[in-house]
């Protein structure tokens, strides 16, 4: 118990930081205790924030969500349905697809934007929604884990009982494996909703249109920009804070479906 | 079964199209090279895209579309230059799907131009008859040393003068320096005080080429054949030597620049001067904002007593990019906003731009005295400085290796492993094998 | 419909269902082939490409060098140095980072820590800050000057050339110690109570349940964060990059990844592409090592 506390104070303190330092005027930031209040500040740094540059911020963080929740949710479907048919069919190749999606997660990133750039100019679809989003909803984690936790969690017997019933294959993933492959479809959703939220990579080579940006994009903007117009040093301390706390309400939301049972339950 | 065969055939399509791709931007990389383009108006209305990360550009440009019905210009913003938009540049031109008009600083234009992606703007009348009302050098700039060529119209300069605590400098009784010489017994001074005379970052090495460009030095050349690299010429080593020096001996901070902690060096009175460009004004007042008043501006130091040189830090140009159908419009439009007084007086008000025309320079915004220099009207020491700037200092084609390059070996030398003068030397190596690889002649 | 309720069908070795296989994998097959093999394809074709020109403005043509890219990789000092930074630095972040990650959603699991709710969201809120803001906070943290805790940090510069490493190195711990732990606990989560049930009528103590079937059970979760751990040590970009701006110590070669950057910003396409065509070989031959050596724990 006294471990968890002591990390408890570890994890939390930076965020801790970044609070206190986005309800502190500009000044304040380097003079005062930096873990500690002093003029609150925090409505008109927020109000500074959102409505710098014709109030682009919130735009990004709509951006941002959309991204990030529309692109997991897909995602995690395509990498279910993968997942799921490599792990409970048999067909020639199917090792072999599945060390080539493993082998996805080996490039780096930076290999990858260039030839994706040129791709996307290729049908002129740069600086557009879906030069982000659909490359983004490619999870080949989600892969992964959605097999090994098919493989284990969805019973072959139930799945021979639906056939049984007269279920389509198709009918039958959605009406009984998902309800099974649950708990790891909501993991794979949570871990590519944040690895969307914070790409920027992708985007800083895609989009040229500031109103497309998602909101680490625009936040790393403001930042390279601190030498012309300092005043931008408080509204990226702001404007993170405002994009760690849909996250937080994210996790919050789907913090139910961690507990046991679930899949645990529908064993039995 | 079907499914793989399904998936082949994806991937052969792709395939072709990424084939096809690699040697499509081959030809336009072919055929666009050669003479100035062509600069005819198309006589009908045209839409142009701008890329810039100037803050507030979008209201400076709304200002043009009001009042250029036939020529509207869509602005982009990004990250600066090295933040990523130029990366962003090079892999659009590669793409050929480059903006008409982007934003490129002048040490970023050899680099632009060995990639064959600035159109020569000779051919219009206009550009070619604006250059007298540029400052000379930052004309001399954006021809990249042919004679009839014009890559780029300038924006903005950044003429180097010395800032310092006059204050703390009258407090402890210190002459204000006005040779190197000086600066380096001043700095003595300071540090017996607690203090630092100034702050030497090492991730600037466009403020350190400043200084080598103000000691008469040039770091590169370019005599159409072949090019030099010149890092360890002998003002670049006297420059290095003499802070290698200041650094050795403890007599000036090492912060690294733009962070928090550097601002807080200089907010609380810790280090008395910075050696800075003109846009450097602003950074002192929001940076250090509990000093309001106690810095004033001098010309900087020289390295001869009654010398009159000064440095460059930093400016922008307005460029016209390979690809673009419009080259008559852009230019129209990159002259309007670098030499109207109305663009000019829009720069100025929201990003704090020094025009690179004379008369931009005079405009009444920048005649007043400012309050946070004590009433100083400091814009008169830039526009002095501005006039001796030398218009000799050639910028290399691979400037962001170079400053990784020079920056890295300024670290090593920070930390004590080496000295200043030796990581000019590797990064001067590290340049010239650069440059091999990308296939540029470069003399040995 | 049918197909699967006729009898012999289903004894005979061949492939069912092709139809369901179809839709299921075809979504992302396709988008996986588009997104990640092209351009890998595409980045493999880059890396054999060298660059000519005639003449100090001569416009460039990219021809066909054969390994000539790959020839500069390996007499590049800076890679080799740079990987071999990021090798000592995962040999000891990585087994760190698990331990504790291991231990905190072994605490979680067991009935010796109360308010679990409030742990989980606490130890995974790092997650969710953006490397790079995550690496600007830390920044602040580390300042000689600046930091909350200066009595240390005036004491040990962290941000010098001797600790930098390891100051990064605690940064990666802190955004990904809960990320690492959700996954190996969500895994505990999966094993049924009754497992457990023998041992505790034996009378076994939770260490003692830990250790002898918590720990071996979920052995492949362990192993699958260490893989992704290693590879996303080799790949280090972010952080770096931000710390680039507040300590002199790090370099543009500092990890691999920041060199590929900084070699396309150039741009010497080509060569950054070697180098990210070296650097992925080399991460497939280290996890695949590593896979090799702990697969017969994990999937017996």
């Amino acid at each position: 118990m006294t471990i968890m506390v002591v990390f408890t104070v570890y994890f939390l303190i930076p965020i801790w930081w970044l609070l206190v330092a986005a309800t502190k005027e500009r000044g304040d930031l380097t003079t005062t205790n930096a873990l500690w209040f002093s003029d609150l500040n925090l409505v008109e740094n927020l109000a500074a924030t959102t409505g710098y540059g014709g109030g682009v911020l919130p735009r990004w963080l709509l951006n941002s969500v959309l991204y990030a929740g529309g692109g997991a949710l897909l995602g995690t479907l395509l990498a279910g349905m993968c997942g799921y048919a490599l792990a409970k069919y048999r067909f020639p190749g199917r090792e072999l697809v599945f060390n080539v999606v493993l082998g996805g997660v080996l490039v780096p990133a930076t290999a990858l934007a260039l030839p994706l750039f040129l791709l996307f100019s290729q049908v002129n679809a740069t600086n557009t929604f879906w030069s982000v989003f659909l490359p983004s909803i490619v999870s080949p984690f989600g892969v992964y884990l959605t097999r090994i936790f098919a493989a284990s969690a969805v019973p072959e017997e139930l799945l021979e009982a639906a056939r049984l019933d007269g279920s389509g294959e198709v009918r039958t993933f959605f009406t009984v494996a998902v309800r099974l492959m649950f708990p790891a479809l909501v993991t794979v959703f949570l871990f590519q909703f944040v690895a969307i939220w914070n790409n920027f990579f992708l985007p800083l080579i895609m989009l040229r249109d500031e109103r497309l940006f998602p909101v680490t994009l625009g936040l790393y903007t403001w930042n390279t920009q601190v030498n012309q117009v300092p005043e931008l040093r408080l509204y990226v301390l702001t404007g993170a804070l405002l994009s760690i706390v849909p996250l937080i309400v994210v996790f919050l939301l789907l913090q139910r479906f961690w507990r046991g049972g679930l899949g645990t339950g529908a064993l039995k | 079964m079907r499914t793989t065969t399904r998936a082949a055939g994806v991937a052969l399509l792709a395939l072709t199209a990424v084939t096809a791709c690699s040697s499509g931007s081959g030809d336009t990389g072919a055929a666009a090279s050669g003479a100035a383009a062509a600069c005819e108006p198309a006589g009908e209305p045209v839409t142009l895209t701008f890329t810039s990360w100037i803050p507030g550009i979008e209201d400076v440009v709304a200002l043009w579309n009001e009042d250029n019905p036939d020529i509207q210009v869509e602005v982009q913003t990004g990250p600066n230059g090295n933040g990523g938009t130029y990366q962003n540049f090079f892999n659009q031109l590669e793409a050929g799907n480059a903006p008409d008009l982007g934003q490129v600083e002048y040490d970023a234009l050899p680099n632009f131009r060995v990639q064959d992606g600035l159109v020569d703007l000779s051919a219009c009348d206009d550009v070619v008859a604006a250059q007298d009302e540029f400052v000379d050098w930052t004309w001399q700039q954006v021809q990249l040393g042919e004679d009839d060529a014009v890559y780029a119209i300038p924006q903005d300069a950044g003429p180097m003068a010395l800032f310092y605590r006059a204050d703390l400098f009258e407090q402890y009784g210190i002459e204000v320096p006005t040779t190197w010489e000086e600066f380096a017994t001043a700095a003595e001074q300071v540090r017996a005080t607690g203090g630092y005379i100034t702050n030497f970052s090492q991730a600037d090495v466009n403020q350190f080429a400043g200084l080598v460009w103000q000691a008469g030095g040039s770091w590169f050349g370019n005599d159409g054949d072949q090019w030099t690299v010149d890092l360890t010429s002998e003002e670049s080593e006297k420059v290095a030597a003499y802070w290698d020096d200041l650094i050795e001996r403890d007599l000036v901070s090492t912060y690294p620049g733009w962070t928090t902690e550097w601002d807080n060096a200089y907010n609380t009175g810790e280090v008395w001067t910075w050696n800075s460009a003109v846009w450097g004004a602003n950074s002192i007042m929001t940076g250090a904002p509990d000093t309001a008043g106690a810095w004033r501006v001098a010309p900087s130091p020289q390295w001869e007593d009654g010398g009159e040189s000064a440095g460059n830090w930093g400016g922008s140009t307005t460029v016209v990019f390979q690809g673009t159908e419009h080259v008559y419009e852009a230019a129209q439009f990159a002259l309007w906003l670098n030499t109207s007084e109305e663009a000019l007086t829009a720069l100025i008000e929201a990003a704090n731009l020094y025009p690179a025309t004379t008369e931009g320079a005079a405009l009444p915004a920048l005649a007043e005295g400012v309050e946070f220099y004590g009433g100083q009207p400091i814009y008169d020491v830039f526009a002095e400085a501005s006039t001796q700037v030398s218009p000799d200092f050639v910028w290399g084609p691979t400037m962001t290796q170079v400053y990784n390059d020079v920056s890295d070996g300024f670290s090593t030398a920070i930390s004590g492993d080496q000295t200043l003068p030796e990581a000019l030397a590797e990064a001067e190596e590290s340049t010239v094998a650069a440059l091999e690889a990308q296939a540029i002649p470069v003399a040995s | 419909m049918t197909t699967a309720v006729v009898p012999g069908r289903r004894r005979a070795p061949r492939v069912t269902h092709k139809r369901a296989i179809a839709v299921f994998v075809a979504p992302f097959a396709t988008l996986f082939t588009l997104f990640y093999l092209v351009p890998i394809g595409y980045a493999v074709y880059q890396s054999t490409l060298v660059v000519e020109r005639e003449g100090t403005f001569g416009p460039p043509t990219q021809v066909f060098g054969g390994l000539a890219q790959y020839a500069q990789v390996m007499q590049s000092s800076a890679f080799w140095d740079s990987v071999l930074r990021v090798l000592l630095f995962g040999i000891v972040q990585v087994p760190v980072m698990l331990g504790l990650a291991l231990l905190f959603a072994l605490l979680l699991d067991s009935p010796l820590v109360r308010g679990r709710r409030f742990f989980r969201l606490a130890f995974f809120v790092p997650y969710a800050v953006p490397g790079v803001i995550a690496a600007i906070m830390w920044g602040f943290l580390y300042s000689p000057n600046l930091s909350p805790f200066r009595p240390v940090t005036q004491s040990v510069d962290l941000l010098s050339a001797d600790l930098v490493l390891w100051a990064i190195a605690n940064v990666v711990t802190w955004v990904f110690v809960g990320y690492n732990m959700l996954i190996i606990y969500s895994s505990l989560l999966a094993i049924p109570a009754e497992v457990y049930e023998a041992a505790r009528l034996d009378g076994a103590s939770q260490v003692r349940i830990a250790w002898s079937i918590k720990i071996p059970l979920v052995m492949p979760a362990i192993i699958l964060t260490a893989i992704f751990s290693i590879i996303g040590t080799l790949q280090l970009l972010a952080e770096p990059q931000v710390f680039r701006t507040f300590s002199s110590a790090v370099t543009s070669t500092f990890t691999p990844n920041l060199l590929v950057y900084s070699t396309a910003s150039v741009p010497n396409v080509p060569l950054a592409a070697a180098f990210s065509v070296v650097l992925a070989l080399a991460t497939f031959v280290l996890s695949f090592t590593f896979l090799k050596v702990t697969q017969r724990k994990a999937f017996q």
